[in-house]
Protein backbone atom coordinates (compact mmCIF):
# COMPACT_ATOMS: atom_id res chain seq x y z
CA UNK A 1 0.00 0.00 0.00
CA UNK A 2 1.79 3.39 -1.02
CA UNK A 3 1.65 6.00 1.10
CA UNK A 4 3.02 9.15 -0.46
CA UNK A 5 6.58 10.54 0.58
CA UNK A 6 7.05 14.00 1.95
CA UNK A 7 4.59 15.55 3.31
CA UNK A 8 2.54 13.12 5.69
CA UNK A 9 -1.07 14.73 6.95
CA UNK A 10 -2.61 11.49 8.89
CA UNK A 11 -3.59 11.43 12.66
CA UNK A 12 -1.52 9.67 14.77
CA UNK A 13 -4.74 7.67 16.48
CA UNK A 14 -8.00 6.40 15.48
CA UNK A 15 -9.16 9.43 18.34
CA UNK A 16 -7.41 12.07 16.46
CA UNK A 17 -9.24 10.88 13.58
CA UNK A 18 -12.47 11.20 15.07
CA UNK A 19 -11.84 14.41 16.30
CA UNK A 20 -10.49 15.59 12.99
CA UNK A 21 -14.10 14.54 11.71
CA UNK A 22 -15.83 18.46 11.78
CA UNK A 23 -12.61 19.98 10.92
CA UNK A 24 -12.87 17.77 7.70
CA UNK A 25 -16.85 18.60 6.98
CA UNK A 26 -15.76 22.35 7.80
CA UNK A 27 -13.00 22.76 5.31
CA UNK A 28 -14.60 20.82 2.41
CA UNK A 29 -17.51 23.34 2.52
CA UNK A 30 -14.52 25.82 2.59
CA UNK A 31 -12.80 24.70 -0.13
CA UNK A 32 -12.41 26.35 -2.94
CA UNK A 33 -13.91 25.11 -6.75
CA UNK A 34 -10.89 26.47 -8.63
CA UNK A 35 -8.82 23.75 -6.92
CA UNK A 36 -8.98 20.67 -9.96
CA UNK A 37 -5.47 19.37 -8.70
CA UNK A 38 -7.50 15.68 -8.81
CA UNK A 39 -5.15 14.03 -11.26
CA UNK A 40 -2.17 15.38 -9.00
CA UNK A 41 -3.64 14.44 -6.02
CA UNK A 42 -4.55 10.37 -6.53
CA UNK A 43 -1.08 10.23 -8.52
CA UNK A 44 0.77 11.63 -5.59
CA UNK A 45 -1.73 9.62 -2.84
CA UNK A 46 -0.26 6.30 -4.86
CA UNK A 47 3.05 7.39 -5.41
CA UNK A 48 3.16 7.53 -9.09
CA UNK A 49 3.84 11.14 -9.07
CA UNK A 50 7.07 11.94 -10.74
CA UNK A 51 9.52 13.75 -8.02
CA UNK A 52 9.14 17.21 -10.30
CA UNK A 53 5.27 16.62 -9.67
CA UNK A 54 5.57 15.14 -6.39
CA UNK A 55 7.30 18.85 -4.98
CA UNK A 56 5.20 20.79 -6.64
CA UNK A 57 1.72 19.16 -5.30
CA UNK A 58 3.75 19.27 -2.10
CA UNK A 59 4.07 22.96 -2.27
CA UNK A 60 0.22 23.06 -3.21
CA UNK A 61 -0.65 21.33 -0.42
CA UNK A 62 1.22 24.01 1.78
CA UNK A 63 -1.43 26.37 0.46
CA UNK A 64 -4.52 24.50 0.11
CA UNK A 65 -6.01 23.38 2.85
CA UNK A 66 -9.01 21.65 1.20
CA UNK A 67 -6.46 19.37 -0.58
CA UNK A 68 -4.45 18.99 2.86
CA UNK A 69 -7.86 17.43 4.42
CA UNK A 70 -8.59 15.43 1.06
CA UNK A 71 -5.68 13.75 0.86
CA UNK A 72 -6.15 12.44 4.59
CA UNK A 73 -9.33 11.20 4.08
CA UNK A 74 -8.10 9.36 1.13
CA UNK A 75 -5.69 7.71 3.09
CA UNK A 76 -8.17 6.51 5.81
CA UNK A 77 -10.17 5.21 2.91
CA UNK A 78 -7.44 3.39 1.75
CA UNK A 79 -6.56 2.00 5.00
CA UNK A 80 -10.38 0.97 5.76
CA UNK A 81 -10.29 -0.76 1.86
CA UNK A 82 -7.36 -2.70 3.02
CA UNK A 83 -9.34 -4.11 5.87
CA UNK A 84 -11.40 -6.07 3.25
CA UNK A 85 -8.70 -8.94 2.52
CA UNK A 86 -9.41 -12.09 0.28
CA UNK A 87 -9.08 -15.67 3.13
CA UNK A 88 -10.20 -18.17 1.08
CA UNK A 89 -9.16 -18.94 -1.86
CA UNK A 90 -11.32 -21.20 -4.53
CA UNK A 91 -10.06 -24.16 -5.94
CA UNK A 92 -10.19 -23.77 -10.39
CA UNK A 93 -9.19 -26.41 -12.27
CA UNK A 94 -9.71 -25.93 -15.52
CA UNK A 95 -8.28 -27.87 -17.63
CA UNK A 96 -9.21 -32.00 -17.48
CA UNK A 97 -6.65 -34.57 -17.90
CA UNK A 98 -6.80 -36.26 -21.47
CA UNK A 99 -6.28 -39.55 -19.67
CA UNK A 100 -8.76 -39.24 -17.36
CA UNK A 101 -11.33 -39.07 -19.57
CA UNK A 102 -10.25 -41.32 -21.96
CA UNK A 103 -10.31 -43.96 -18.83
CA UNK A 104 -13.34 -42.44 -17.64
CA UNK A 105 -14.97 -43.10 -21.71
CA UNK A 106 -13.78 -46.74 -21.69
CA UNK A 107 -14.77 -46.94 -18.22
CA UNK A 108 -18.38 -46.23 -19.27
CA UNK A 109 -18.71 -48.35 -21.97
CA UNK A 110 -17.34 -51.44 -20.74
CA UNK A 111 -20.24 -50.69 -17.86
CA UNK A 112 -22.56 -50.03 -20.37
CA UNK A 113 -21.73 -53.66 -22.12
CA UNK A 114 -21.87 -55.16 -18.66
CA UNK A 115 -25.46 -54.21 -18.41
CA UNK A 116 -26.63 -54.84 -21.60
CA UNK A 117 -29.23 -57.67 -21.94
CA UNK A 118 -28.24 -60.56 -23.61
CA UNK A 119 -29.91 -59.95 -26.83
CA UNK A 120 -28.22 -56.53 -27.27
CA UNK A 121 -24.73 -57.80 -27.25
CA UNK A 122 -25.33 -60.72 -29.81
CA UNK A 123 -26.89 -57.59 -31.64
CA UNK A 124 -24.00 -55.83 -31.55
CA UNK A 125 -21.26 -58.31 -32.05
CA UNK A 126 -23.62 -59.48 -35.29
CA UNK A 127 -23.49 -55.35 -36.34
CA UNK A 128 -19.81 -55.44 -35.46
CA UNK A 129 -19.31 -58.20 -37.70
CA UNK A 130 -21.58 -56.75 -40.46
CA UNK A 131 -19.50 -54.03 -40.55
CA UNK A 132 -16.29 -55.41 -40.93
CA UNK A 133 -17.76 -57.99 -43.65
CA UNK A 134 -18.54 -54.40 -45.21
CA UNK A 135 -15.20 -52.99 -44.88
CA UNK A 136 -13.34 -56.19 -46.38
CA UNK A 137 -15.70 -56.35 -49.51
CA UNK A 138 -17.90 -59.03 -48.56
CA UNK A 139 -21.57 -58.80 -50.26
CA UNK A 140 -24.51 -60.55 -48.72
CA UNK A 141 -27.06 -60.91 -50.92
CA UNK A 142 -30.80 -63.49 -50.62
CA UNK A 143 -31.43 -65.39 -53.31
CA UNK A 144 -33.93 -68.34 -53.92
CA UNK A 145 -31.63 -70.59 -52.27
CA UNK A 146 -31.23 -68.70 -49.45
CA UNK A 147 -28.34 -66.26 -48.50
CA UNK A 148 -25.39 -65.98 -50.36
CA UNK A 149 -22.15 -63.95 -49.33
CA UNK A 150 -18.79 -63.41 -51.86
CA UNK A 151 -15.64 -61.84 -50.58
CA UNK A 152 -13.14 -59.95 -51.88
CA UNK A 153 -10.29 -58.23 -49.82
CA UNK A 154 -10.18 -54.68 -50.02
CA UNK A 155 -6.84 -54.57 -52.06
CA UNK A 156 -7.91 -56.74 -54.97
CA UNK A 157 -11.00 -54.44 -55.59
CA UNK A 158 -9.19 -53.21 -58.58
CA UNK A 159 -10.94 -55.73 -61.20
CA UNK A 160 -12.60 -52.98 -62.51
CA UNK A 161 -10.95 -52.72 -66.04
CA UNK A 162 -9.42 -48.85 -66.05
CA UNK A 163 -10.50 -48.22 -70.20
CA UNK A 164 -13.98 -49.51 -69.29
CA UNK A 165 -16.56 -46.85 -70.20
CA UNK A 166 -17.85 -44.70 -67.17
CA UNK A 167 -21.01 -46.46 -65.75
CA UNK A 168 -24.16 -44.80 -67.12
CA UNK A 169 -26.86 -43.29 -65.17
CA UNK A 170 -28.66 -46.84 -65.65
CA UNK A 171 -25.93 -48.54 -64.41
CA UNK A 172 -25.99 -46.22 -60.80
CA UNK A 173 -29.70 -46.90 -61.07
CA UNK A 174 -29.45 -50.64 -60.83
CA UNK A 175 -26.04 -50.21 -58.18
CA UNK A 176 -29.18 -48.23 -56.13
CA UNK A 177 -31.18 -50.89 -56.43
CA UNK A 178 -28.25 -53.45 -55.49
CA UNK A 179 -27.47 -51.35 -52.16
CA UNK A 180 -31.21 -50.99 -51.42
CA UNK A 181 -31.16 -55.04 -51.78
CA UNK A 182 -28.17 -55.21 -49.90
CA UNK A 183 -29.49 -52.91 -46.84
CA UNK A 184 -32.64 -54.98 -47.03
CA UNK A 185 -31.14 -58.61 -46.73
CA UNK A 186 -28.43 -56.99 -44.36
CA UNK A 187 -31.62 -55.85 -41.88
CA UNK A 188 -33.48 -58.94 -42.26
CA UNK A 189 -29.89 -60.93 -41.10
CA UNK A 190 -30.08 -58.57 -38.38
CA UNK A 191 -33.68 -59.39 -37.81
CA UNK A 192 -33.13 -63.13 -38.19
CA UNK A 193 -30.03 -62.50 -35.68
CA UNK A 194 -31.61 -61.46 -32.86
CA UNK A 195 -34.66 -63.52 -33.28
CA UNK A 196 -32.17 -66.60 -32.99
CA UNK A 197 -30.53 -65.17 -30.08
CA UNK A 198 -33.54 -64.92 -28.25
CA UNK A 199 -34.78 -68.32 -29.51
CA UNK A 200 -31.32 -69.44 -28.02
CA UNK A 201 -31.87 -67.59 -24.71
CA UNK A 202 -35.44 -69.15 -24.74
CA UNK A 203 -34.54 -72.64 -25.55
CA UNK A 204 -31.22 -72.26 -23.09
CA UNK A 205 -33.75 -71.25 -20.72
CA UNK A 206 -36.43 -73.81 -20.96
CA UNK A 207 -33.55 -76.30 -20.84
CA UNK A 208 -32.46 -74.82 -17.20
CA UNK A 209 -36.17 -75.42 -16.49
CA UNK A 210 -36.46 -78.52 -17.20
CA UNK A 211 -33.47 -79.78 -16.13
CA UNK A 212 -34.48 -78.41 -12.64
CA UNK A 213 -37.44 -79.94 -12.67
CA UNK A 214 -36.06 -83.39 -13.16
CA UNK A 215 -33.52 -82.79 -10.32
CA UNK A 216 -36.48 -81.89 -8.39
CA UNK A 217 -38.13 -84.90 -9.77
CA UNK A 218 -35.40 -87.26 -8.57
CA UNK A 219 -35.18 -85.46 -5.25
CA UNK A 220 -38.46 -85.92 -4.02
CA UNK A 221 -38.67 -89.81 -5.43
CA UNK A 222 -35.43 -90.37 -3.20
CA UNK A 223 -37.36 -89.44 -0.36
CA UNK A 224 -40.32 -90.84 -1.35
CA UNK A 225 -38.33 -94.04 -1.28
CA UNK A 226 -36.67 -93.29 1.75
CA UNK A 227 -39.99 -92.35 3.59
CA UNK A 228 -40.99 -95.97 2.33
CA UNK A 229 -38.18 -97.74 3.93
CA UNK A 230 -38.13 -96.00 6.88
CA UNK A 231 -42.18 -96.93 7.00
CA UNK A 232 -41.49 -100.59 6.63
CA UNK A 233 -38.78 -100.80 8.40
CA UNK A 234 -41.33 -99.36 11.39
CA UNK A 235 -44.15 -101.60 10.08
CA UNK A 236 -41.60 -104.74 10.42
CA UNK A 237 -40.39 -103.77 14.00
CA UNK A 238 -44.00 -103.57 15.02
CA UNK A 239 -44.67 -106.75 13.66
CA UNK A 240 -42.19 -107.98 16.03
CA UNK A 241 -42.88 -106.48 18.56
CA UNK A 242 -46.56 -108.16 18.39
CA UNK A 243 -45.18 -111.77 17.88
CA UNK A 244 -43.22 -110.83 20.92
CA UNK A 245 -46.42 -109.79 22.55
CA UNK A 246 -48.36 -112.44 21.29
CA UNK A 247 -45.88 -115.01 22.53
CA UNK A 248 -45.73 -113.60 26.22
CA UNK A 249 -49.45 -113.08 26.30
CA UNK A 250 -49.38 -117.33 24.86
CA UNK A 251 -47.27 -118.22 27.19
CA UNK A 252 -48.87 -116.39 30.10
CA UNK A 253 -52.20 -118.42 29.60
CA UNK A 254 -50.41 -121.69 29.24
CA UNK A 255 -48.70 -121.24 32.29
CA UNK A 256 -52.77 -120.24 33.62
CA UNK A 257 -53.99 -123.42 31.90
CA UNK A 258 -50.88 -125.90 33.39
CA UNK A 259 -51.35 -123.98 37.02
CA UNK A 260 -54.81 -125.09 36.91
CA UNK A 261 -54.35 -128.89 35.45
CA UNK A 262 -52.16 -129.01 37.90
CA UNK A 263 -54.52 -127.95 40.64
CA UNK A 264 -58.04 -129.85 39.60
CA UNK A 265 -56.72 -133.83 39.81
CA UNK A 266 -55.89 -132.87 42.90
CA UNK A 267 -59.16 -131.84 44.29
CA UNK A 268 -60.12 -134.74 41.96
CA UNK A 269 -58.77 -137.14 44.11
CA UNK A 270 -59.72 -135.81 47.63
CA UNK A 271 -62.85 -135.60 46.23
CA UNK A 272 -63.36 -139.15 45.00
CA UNK A 273 -65.04 -142.05 48.07
CA UNK A 274 -62.96 -144.78 48.86
CA UNK A 275 -59.74 -142.70 47.68
CA UNK A 276 -56.37 -141.70 49.31
CA UNK A 277 -53.33 -142.83 50.73
CA UNK B 1 12.88 -22.15 -12.48
CA UNK B 2 9.59 -20.10 -13.30
CA UNK B 3 8.39 -20.22 -16.93
CA UNK B 4 6.89 -16.92 -17.84
CA UNK B 5 3.43 -16.50 -18.80
CA UNK B 6 4.12 -16.64 -22.51
CA UNK B 7 5.96 -19.49 -22.01
CA UNK B 8 3.17 -21.20 -20.36
CA UNK B 9 0.83 -20.24 -22.86
CA UNK B 10 3.09 -21.20 -25.57
CA UNK B 11 3.36 -25.08 -23.79
CA UNK B 12 -0.26 -24.95 -23.53
CA UNK B 13 -1.19 -24.40 -26.93
CA UNK B 14 1.56 -26.75 -28.01
CA UNK B 15 -0.66 -29.44 -26.06
CA UNK B 16 0.73 -29.34 -22.69
CA UNK B 17 -3.17 -29.06 -20.46
CA UNK B 18 -0.89 -28.68 -17.22
CA UNK B 19 1.06 -25.44 -18.51
CA UNK B 20 -2.25 -23.95 -18.24
CA UNK B 21 -3.22 -25.53 -14.77
CA UNK B 22 0.60 -23.42 -13.65
CA UNK B 23 -0.88 -20.28 -15.14
CA UNK B 24 -4.55 -20.78 -13.00
CA UNK B 25 -2.46 -21.35 -9.73
CA UNK B 26 -0.52 -18.29 -10.52
CA UNK B 27 -3.54 -16.06 -11.79
CA UNK B 28 -6.19 -17.81 -9.54
CA UNK B 29 -6.10 -15.36 -6.28
CA UNK B 30 -5.87 -12.03 -8.43
CA UNK B 31 -8.58 -12.96 -10.11
CA UNK B 32 -10.86 -14.19 -7.40
CA UNK B 33 -9.55 -11.05 -5.82
CA UNK B 34 -11.12 -8.82 -8.26
CA UNK B 35 -14.46 -10.81 -9.06
CA UNK B 36 -14.96 -11.20 -5.52
CA UNK B 37 -14.38 -7.13 -5.06
CA UNK B 38 -16.48 -6.60 -8.21
CA UNK B 39 -19.39 -8.54 -7.40
CA UNK B 40 -19.25 -8.48 -3.64
CA UNK B 41 -20.76 -12.14 -3.53
CA UNK B 42 -18.57 -15.29 -2.35
CA UNK B 43 -20.31 -17.84 -4.91
CA UNK B 44 -20.85 -15.28 -7.75
CA UNK B 45 -16.90 -14.79 -7.59
CA UNK B 46 -16.27 -18.41 -7.65
CA UNK B 47 -18.36 -18.78 -10.44
CA UNK B 48 -16.93 -15.72 -12.35
CA UNK B 49 -13.25 -16.69 -11.33
CA UNK B 50 -13.88 -20.25 -13.10
CA UNK B 51 -15.64 -18.77 -16.12
CA UNK B 52 -12.51 -16.16 -16.82
CA UNK B 53 -10.13 -19.08 -16.70
CA UNK B 54 -12.48 -21.65 -18.99
CA UNK B 55 -12.98 -18.51 -20.95
CA UNK B 56 -9.29 -17.65 -21.14
CA UNK B 57 -8.44 -21.35 -22.04
CA UNK B 58 -10.94 -21.87 -24.83
CA UNK B 59 -9.46 -18.14 -26.71
CA UNK B 60 -5.84 -18.45 -25.73
CA UNK B 61 -4.98 -18.84 -29.54
CA UNK B 62 -6.15 -15.19 -29.87
CA UNK B 63 -4.14 -14.08 -27.38
CA UNK B 64 -1.30 -11.66 -28.51
CA UNK B 65 1.88 -12.01 -27.43
CA UNK B 66 1.67 -7.86 -27.35
CA UNK B 67 0.13 -7.95 -24.53
CA UNK B 68 0.73 -9.10 -21.15
CA UNK B 69 -1.23 -12.07 -20.29
CA UNK B 70 -2.45 -10.36 -16.52
CA UNK B 71 -3.71 -7.34 -18.76
CA UNK B 72 -5.92 -9.77 -21.17
CA UNK B 73 -6.99 -12.28 -18.22
CA UNK B 74 -7.96 -9.16 -15.90
CA UNK B 75 -9.86 -7.59 -19.01
CA UNK B 76 -11.80 -10.82 -19.50
CA UNK B 77 -12.62 -11.23 -15.90
CA UNK B 78 -13.79 -7.99 -15.33
CA UNK B 79 -16.16 -8.32 -18.88
CA UNK B 80 -17.69 -11.48 -17.13
CA UNK B 81 -17.98 -9.12 -13.96
CA UNK B 82 -19.51 -6.44 -16.28
CA UNK B 83 -22.13 -8.98 -17.83
CA UNK B 84 -23.20 -10.40 -14.42
CA UNK B 85 -23.72 -6.48 -12.86
CA UNK B 86 -25.53 -5.66 -15.95
CA UNK B 87 -27.91 -8.46 -15.04
CA UNK B 88 -28.49 -7.00 -11.39
CA UNK B 89 -30.56 -3.71 -11.05
CA UNK B 90 -28.45 -0.71 -10.00
CA UNK B 91 -28.51 -0.18 -6.52
CA UNK B 92 -26.72 2.59 -5.37
CA UNK B 93 -27.31 2.14 -1.42
CA UNK B 94 -28.15 5.08 0.81
CA UNK B 95 -25.63 5.79 3.83
CA UNK B 96 -28.92 5.92 6.02
CA UNK B 97 -29.51 1.98 4.19
CA UNK B 98 -26.19 0.95 4.66
CA UNK B 99 -26.57 2.05 8.36
CA UNK B 100 -29.90 -0.21 8.85
CA UNK B 101 -27.87 -3.24 6.60
CA UNK B 102 -24.77 -3.36 8.56
CA UNK B 103 -26.10 -3.31 12.02
CA UNK B 104 -24.29 -0.34 12.81
CA UNK B 105 -26.51 1.03 16.05
CA UNK B 106 -24.36 4.15 16.05
CA UNK B 107 -26.71 5.80 18.46
CA UNK B 108 -26.91 2.77 20.97
CA UNK B 109 -23.66 2.82 23.00
CA UNK B 110 -21.48 5.71 21.51
CA UNK B 111 -19.14 6.17 23.51
CA UNK B 112 -17.70 2.32 23.74
CA UNK B 113 -18.72 1.84 19.78
CA UNK B 114 -14.97 2.44 18.70
CA UNK B 115 -13.72 0.02 20.83
CA UNK B 116 -16.58 -2.91 19.75
CA UNK B 117 -16.59 -2.32 16.31
CA UNK B 118 -14.79 -5.61 14.75
CA UNK B 119 -12.93 -6.77 11.51
CA UNK B 120 -16.04 -7.89 10.41
CA UNK B 121 -17.96 -5.46 10.62
CA UNK B 122 -15.57 -2.96 8.58
CA UNK B 123 -14.95 -5.43 6.45
CA UNK B 124 -18.58 -5.65 5.65
CA UNK B 125 -18.88 -2.08 5.33
CA UNK B 126 -16.28 -1.91 3.13
CA UNK B 127 -17.89 -4.62 1.01
CA UNK B 128 -21.29 -2.13 0.73
CA UNK B 129 -19.90 0.69 0.28
CA UNK B 130 -18.01 -0.96 -2.69
CA UNK B 131 -20.85 -2.22 -4.12
CA UNK B 132 -22.63 0.92 -3.97
CA UNK B 133 -20.43 2.32 -6.48
CA UNK B 134 -20.95 2.63 -9.91
CA UNK B 135 -18.83 -0.10 -11.48
CA UNK B 136 -16.93 1.80 -13.44
CA UNK B 137 -15.33 3.49 -10.28
CA UNK B 138 -15.32 -0.01 -8.48
CA UNK B 139 -13.31 -1.76 -10.76
CA UNK B 140 -10.65 1.25 -11.06
CA UNK B 141 -10.42 1.08 -7.15
CA UNK B 142 -10.24 -2.63 -7.04
CA UNK B 143 -7.14 -2.93 -9.79
CA UNK B 144 -5.49 0.06 -7.61
CA UNK B 145 -6.07 -1.00 -4.13
CA UNK B 146 -6.08 -4.60 -4.49
CA UNK B 147 -4.54 -5.93 -7.65
CA UNK B 148 -1.64 -2.83 -7.33
CA UNK B 149 -1.75 -2.41 -10.67
CA UNK B 150 -0.42 1.01 -12.31
CA UNK B 151 -3.00 3.48 -13.45
CA UNK B 152 -1.18 2.91 -17.36
CA UNK B 153 -1.53 -0.48 -17.08
CA UNK B 154 -5.32 0.08 -15.55
CA UNK B 155 -5.62 2.21 -18.72
CA UNK B 156 -4.49 -0.26 -20.99
CA UNK B 157 -6.88 -3.11 -19.58
CA UNK B 158 -9.89 -0.71 -19.92
CA UNK B 159 -8.71 1.05 -23.21
CA UNK B 160 -8.99 4.77 -21.71
CA UNK B 161 -6.63 7.56 -20.74
CA UNK B 162 -4.60 7.69 -17.92
CA UNK B 163 -6.10 10.62 -17.47
CA UNK B 164 -9.22 9.28 -16.99
CA UNK B 165 -8.56 6.50 -15.25
CA UNK B 166 -7.37 9.26 -12.10
CA UNK B 167 -10.44 10.73 -12.30
CA UNK B 168 -12.40 7.71 -11.70
CA UNK B 169 -10.31 7.09 -8.82
CA UNK B 170 -10.90 10.61 -7.71
CA UNK B 171 -14.45 10.68 -7.62
CA UNK B 172 -14.33 6.98 -6.80
CA UNK B 173 -12.32 7.63 -4.16
CA UNK B 174 -14.62 10.36 -2.76
CA UNK B 175 -17.61 8.65 -2.63
CA UNK B 176 -16.40 6.01 -0.91
CA UNK B 177 -15.41 8.69 1.49
CA UNK B 178 -18.90 9.88 2.30
CA UNK B 179 -20.23 6.13 2.33
CA UNK B 180 -17.52 5.08 5.17
CA UNK B 181 -18.23 8.28 7.07
CA UNK B 182 -20.07 6.60 9.77
CA UNK B 183 -17.76 4.20 10.20
CA UNK B 184 -14.51 6.57 10.83
CA UNK B 185 -17.19 8.30 13.18
CA UNK B 186 -17.63 5.28 14.82
CA UNK B 187 -14.27 4.15 15.09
Amino acid sequence: MGKPGGLDYRPESKWERVQEVSGDKMNEANKTPACDKHEALIAYLYKEATPDEARRFETHLHDCAACRQELAGFERVREQLQQWQVVDLPIVRVVADPQTARRSFLAVLKELFTVMPIWVKAASVAAMALIILALTGTSVSLGRDGFSFSARMIGSQSTVDPSAPVASPQARFVNDEQLAQLRANLATLVSQKIAESEQQQKEALKAELVSLQSELHNMRSADLAKIVARVQEHQSRLQTIERDLDRREGSDLTDILFSEMMTRPHRQTSNTPGGGD
Amino acid sequence: MDLSDTQLIERTLGGEPDAFNMLVRRWERQIYGLTLRMLGRDEEARDATQETFLSAYRNLSKFRGEAKFSSWIYRIALNICNTRLRGRARNIISLDEQREASGFELAADTEDLGNHIQQEQVTRAVRRALQGLPAEMRQVIVMKEYEGLKFSEIADILGLPVSTVKTRMYTGLSELRKRLEHLREAM
